[in-house]
C-alpha cells in the first residue's frame, strides 16, 4: 500500500511539474505577454494621431484587432472597440500589423490581413468607423479577387482620399496557365473617396516584387502617393525602389534607392521605411544583405524619388540593427531602428536639423530584455513620438527630446 | 483504495500525455542554448542546418529538394529548424516536413517568444530572412547559404566532406 501511495505521489507530481512546465513554458514560448484581445497582449501596435490631438491606437492582440485612444499622450486609453467579431488567423508574419488611418471628420480607415486557408494565402480586409471608432463596419475584402494578398498599407491625403497598397499573387495564375515562371508579388493599389467605406477596383502598379516585406506608403504631395518597396531586379536581386504616382490612379516609374546587390531567393520579412517632408525631400531607411553592402541604410533624394544619396550606414554591426523607421516632422526628421545587445534589445533615434544632410549621433531612447514591436514614429504636428509595443513592460509612447 | 485509484488515475494521465505528445513525434524546440547543443551533439560530422518557415514561398519550392538530399546523402547529417516567428504552427510544419521527406531528420522549431535572442545565438548578423542554410563541415567550419541553396552548391559540399573522411 505504502508503494502504491508513493507511486501515485510520484506520478502526480510529475502531472504537476509537466502541468507547469506547460505553463511557463507556454508564456515564455509566445510573442505575446498573454492572449487576451486587450493592448497588455498585444504583439503589433499601430498608432495615428487625429487631426484633433487624439492618439488612436490600432492593435493585434489575442487572435483579434482593436482600437483605442487616448487624448492625454498614452497615459490613458478610451475603453477599446473590438474591430473583429471572431477569433481570425491573423498574418503574424513579422512584418505585418494592422493599419489605421484618421480623416479630418475624425472617420477611421482600418485594414489588416488574415491568413484564410492553411496553405497561408492572406486577404487583405478593410473596416470603416464613422462614430469617432465607437463602432464598425463589416469587414470586407479589399478586392474580390482570391488570390493572396499581404502586406497592406493606407495613407490619407489631404482631401480625405485613403490610398491603400499591398503585395498581390493574382498574377501567377496566368503564368502558371501559360507555363511562365512567376516571381514574386505584384504590388496593387485602390483608393477610397468615402474615407475607407469602399475602394475602387484594384489596379496593378508594378509585378514581380518581393512578396514578404512591408510597404512604406505616404503622400509626396495632394494627389500624389508614393511608395517604397523591395523590388526584384534582374536577376533576382532584392534591392528597394520607389514610385511615385501621377495621381490616384496612375502609376509612376520606379526609381532604384540602392544597388546593394542582394541576389536571393527568399523573404527578407524586412522591409523598409519612407517620408516625404514638407518641401519634397524623400528620406528612405532599409535593410539590405547585398554583396554591395549589409546592414541598415539611409538616403535622400531631392528630385522626387528619382536620384537618392549615397546610403549612408546605421547603427552598431555587432548589434544586429533592424526594423528602421523615418519620419519628417516640423521638429527635424527623425529616424529609429532596434539593437540586441544579446540580452536586451533597445531603440536608437538619430535627428537631422538639416533635411538628412547632418544627424546626431544616435541615443538610446528605450529599452526592453523580451520579445518587441518594430519601432514606429507618429507625429500630431509638433511632437514626434516613439510608439513600441513590447511583451514585458508593455504599451510605451515616448516624446523624442529636443536634441541640441 | 483511494490513494491506488489516485495512483492509476495519475498514471492515466501520463499516459494520455504521453499519446498527445506522440502526435509530433519529431519537433524538437528550439529554445536558448539549443544552437550550441547542435552544434555539440554534430560535432565532427558534415551537418547542413536549414532554416525554414511554413508562410515563407521559396522555403516549399526547396524543402521538397532537400528532402531528396537528405535521402541520397546518408553520410551527411540533416537538421532542420522552423524559424518563422512564435506562436508557429507545429502541425502545418510537421505536414510540410513529413511531405518533403524530412520526417525522419533531426527537425526544430523555435520555441521562445524572443526570436531576436535565438537568432543571436546562431549568427548575430543574421535578421530572420528564410530559407538560409549552414553547412557545418567536419572542423566545425560555417558556410552559410542566404535564400534557396542550389542543390549543385550542395552536392559539391557534400562531395568534398565525404571525400576527405
Amino acid at each position: 500500500m505504502l508503494r502504491m501511495s508513493l507511486l501515485a505521489t510520484l506520478v502526480l507530481s510529475l502531472c504537476q511539474d509537466a502541468a507547469h512546465a506547460q505553463m511557463s513554458h507556454h508564456q515564455h514560448a509566445s510573442e505575446a505577454a498573454c492572449e487576451e484581445p486587450t493592448l497588455r497582449c498585444a504583439t503589433k501596435v499601430t498608432p495615428a494621431f487625429g487631426p484633433d490631438g487624439t492618439l488612436w491606437l490600432a492593435w493585434m492582440a489575442g487572435g483579434q484587432v482593436s482600437v483605442a485612444s487616448s487624448s492625454d499622450a498614452g497615459r490613458s486609453f478610451s475603453a477599446p472597440t473590438q474591430v473583429t467579431t471572431k477569433r481570425l488567423n491573423l498574418d503574424w508574419g513579422p512584418d505585418a500589423r494592422p493599419k489605421i488611418v484618421i480623416d479630418r471628420k475624425g472617420g477611421i480607415a482600418l485594414a489588416f490581413s488574415i491568413f484564410r486557408d492553411e496553405a497561408f494565402n492572406g486577404q487583405v480586409l478593410y473596416t470603416r468607423s464613422a462614430d469617432g471608432g465607437k463602432s464598425f463596419a463589416e469587414l470586407k475584402p479589399i478586392t474580390a479577387n482570391n488570390e493572396s494578398q499581404r502586406f497592406e498599407a493606407l495613407a490619407l491625403d489631404q482631401d480625405g482620399t485613403v490610398f491603400a497598397a499591398w503585395l498581390d499573387k493574382r498574377n501567377r495564375v496566368p503564368a502558371k496557365e501559360a507555363g511562365r515562371k512567376y516571381e514574386g508579388a505584384g504590388l496593387f493599389f485602390a483608393s477610397s473617396r468615402d474615407g475607407g467605406a469602399t475602394y475602387a477596383e484594384a489596379k496593378l502598379a508594378r509585378d514581380n516584387t518581393c512578396e514578404c516585406c512591408r510597404l512604406g506608403l505616404t503622400f509626396a504631395a495632394p494627389g500624389r502617393p508614393a511608395v517604397i518597396f523591395r523590388n526584384i531586379f534582374e536577376g533576382g536581386v532584392r534591392d528597394h525602389a520607389v514610385m511615385t504616382f501621377a495621381d490616384v490612379s496612375t502609376p509612376g516609374e520606379i526609381h532604384r534607392v540602392s544597388n546593394d546587390d542582394w541576389q536571393i531567393n527568399a523573404c527578407p520579412h524586412h522591409g523598409p521605411s519612407l517620408t516625404v517632408a514638407p518641401n519634397g525631400t524623400y528620406h528612405v531607411a532599409w535593410y539590405t544583405s547585398g554583396k554591395a553592402r549589409k546592414g541598415l541604410f539611409y538616403a535622400h533624394s531631392r528630385d522626387e524619388g528619382r536620384t537618392f544619396s549615397a546610403p549612408m550606414a546605421l547603427g552598431q554591426p555587432g548589434r544586429n540593427p533592424t526594423r528602421p523607421y523615418v519620419l519628417a516632422s516640423a521638429v527635424g526628421t527623425v529616424m529609429v531602428w532596434k539593437e540586441f545587445d544579446g540580452e536586451k534589445t533597445s531603440v536608437q533615434m538619430m535627428i537631422s536639423r538639416d533635411d538628412g544632410e547632418n544627424w546626431s549621433p544616435p541615443k538610446t531612447i528605450s529599452s526592453t530584455t523580451d520579445t518587441s514591436d518594430h519601432p514606429l514614429l507618429v507625429s500630431n504636428g509638433q511632437q514626434v513620438y516613439l510608439s513600441w509595443m513590447t511583451k514585458a513592460d508593455g504599451y510605451r509612447l515616448t516624446a523624442i527630446e529636443d536634441q541640441p | 483504495m483511494r490513494r491506488r485509484f489516485a495512483g492509476i488515475l495519475g498514471l492515466g494521465i501520463l499516459i494520455a500525455s504521453a499519446a498527445t505528445l506522440g502526435a509530433a513525434p519529431t519537433l524538437k524546440p528550439f529554445e536558448r542554448g539549443t544552437w550550441q547543443g547542435v552544434l555539440k551533439g554534430h560535432a565532427g560530422r558534415p551537418t547542413l542546418v536549414h532554416f525554414w518557415g511554413v508562410t515563407c514561398g521559396p522555403c516549399k519550392v526547396e524543402l521538397p529538394l532537400l528532402g531528396q538530399f537528405a535521402k541520397d546523402h546518408p553520410g551527411i547529417d540533416v537538421v532542420t529548424i522552423s524559424a518563422d516567428l512564435v506562436p508557429n504552427l507545429p502541425a502545418a510544419t510537421q505536414s510540410m516536413l513529413d511531405k518533403a521527406g524530412l520526417s525522419s531528420t533531426e527537425n526544430f522549431i523555435f520555441n521562445d517568444g524572443f526570436v531576436e535572442r535565438l537568432r543571436f545565438e546562431i549568427d548575430p548578423a543574421w535578421q530572420g530572412d528564410i530559407p538560409r542554410t549552414m553547412l557545418i563541415s567536419r572542423d566545425g567550419t560555417i558556410t552559410t547559404i542566404e535564400g534557396s541553396a542550389e542543390m549543385a552548391d550542395l552536392e559539391k559540399w557534400s562531395g568534398q566532406q565525404l571525400a576527405t573522411h
